[in-house]
């Protein structure tokens, strides 16, 4: 589908206000961008409350399928505030998520197994040999620090725990190791 | 799309690490869900962790870990090939081409110890390389040993080889050695 250009120069709120003020033909242009936008969000939302990506990718089909239809329905009371009905709908939803698989796969068949597809955004994906030679440069304390705190994604203070350092000690290495590696891959800090 | 009160970088890696409180966490997410710059920084920290864990499957680093990071490893799927050595010993050793990793876990007296640095000497078909020496490796001193994991893409790649260890306590006085540790690699 062609974009449409005038889409762009509108914030999120607006967005949601067309795609309730559409009437009987929804307003697919809006709701693709609305789509398009918020399916990053949901999806670190995911990531970082189940840390799974199927998990993620489900919680992304299924909040917003749902917004978009309750946009549509009138049944958004504030759309201007979309962002935050989705923050509260991604919530309920992991909540559901986690109460067990087969909540889950209600949920997917109400919300997520409909005949319409929206395109997110491809996530972000930084080079392996740039990372890789950039997490050869650090020192071997960093090195360990940064694969420790983000292979599993563990906090400090249990990462201090295991090289026997405080969770403190550790924040610093970190910061001093994120802002080389963010320098090295070109990240804007 | 520019954010007039951009998060900073610290709380959003505090944020993805699981470290912030929740009510802190909730305030952090609310900015988020509105603020595409701000979810756009926390994407790259996103993609900073699936980077890592692609580079540490690759075998693509060298490492020096815990052992709770190699259980990590083990419930990612990785398949590792172990090997223990008290000061002093030796080993045959190698890596199958369908493994990830091998982890050496080399033992020493570690209690009252600040700084180790681990040196290298490799022989290649009877020629020795440089040494090479890798300073103040991390370590836990409770746990008496170092996790050293080579980098398994470039060992599956090298031709039998002997690699001989030497783990040093460094001291202001001065360095002394707790440990010597010979590998004998065969190729697969």
């Amino acid at each position: 589908m062609p974009r449409d250009s005038t889409i762009d120069a509108l914030d999120d709120g607006a967005l949601a206000r067309r795609i309730a003020g559409a009437g009987a033909t929804p307003d697919s242009a809006a709701e693709a961008e609305l789509y398009r936008r918020l399916a990053p969000r949901v999806r670190l939302y995911g990531l970082r409350h189940l840390r799974e990506r199927a998990a993620a990718a489900d919680l992304v089909q299924q909040v917003l399928l749902m917004t978009i239809e309750r946009l549509r329905a009138g049944e958004v009371r504030e759309p201007e505030r979309i962002a935050s009905f989705v923050l509260g709908a991604s919530r309920m939803t992991v909540l559901e998520m986690r109460r067990g698989s087969r909540r889950r796969d209600e949920l997917l068949d109400a919300w997520g197994g409909g005949e319409e597809a929206f395109e997110a955004p491809e996530p972000l994906a930084l080079d392996p040999d740039r990372l890789a030679g950039c997490l050869e440069r650090l020192s071997e304390r960093e090195r360990s620090v940064v694969v420790m705190s983000f292979f599993a994604e563990k906090p400090a203070d249990e990462v201090g725990g295991e090289l026997g350092i405080t969770g403190g000690n550790v924040r610093v290495i970190r910061h001093r190791a994120l802002g080389r590696l963010r320098e090295c891959m070109g990240e804007t800090p | 799309m520019s954010c007039a009160d951009p998060i900073g970088f610290e709380a959003l890696v505090a944020y993805w690490l699981d470290e912030l409180q929740s009510a802190d966490a909730q305030t952090l997410e609310q900015h988020l869900f509105g603020c595409r710059q701000c979810a756009g920084r926390l994407e790259w920290i996103a993609a900073l962790a699936d980077g890592v864990r692609a580079v540490v499957r690759a075998g693509a680093l060298g490492m020096v870990v815990s052992a709770p990071f190699v259980e990590a490893m083990k419930r990612a799927g990785l398949r590792l090939r172990e090997y223990q050595l008290e000061p002093g010993a030796s080993v045959n050793c190698t890596i199958r081409s369908d493994e990830d990793a091998v982890v050496s876990r080399v033992r020493a007296t570690l209690s009252g110890v600040e700084r180790v640095d681990v040196l290298h000497r490799v022989t290649i078909g009877g020629v020795e390389q440089p040494e090479v020496r890798v300073e103040d490796v991390p370590f836990d001193p409770a746990t008496g040993e170092i996790l050293l994991i080579p980098p398994a893409a470039a060992l599956k790649a090298m031709p039998a080889h002997i690699v001989r260890t030497r783990l040093v306590a460094v001291r202001e006085a001065g360095e002394a050695p707790i440990g010597d540790y010979t590998f004998m690699h065969s190729a697969q």
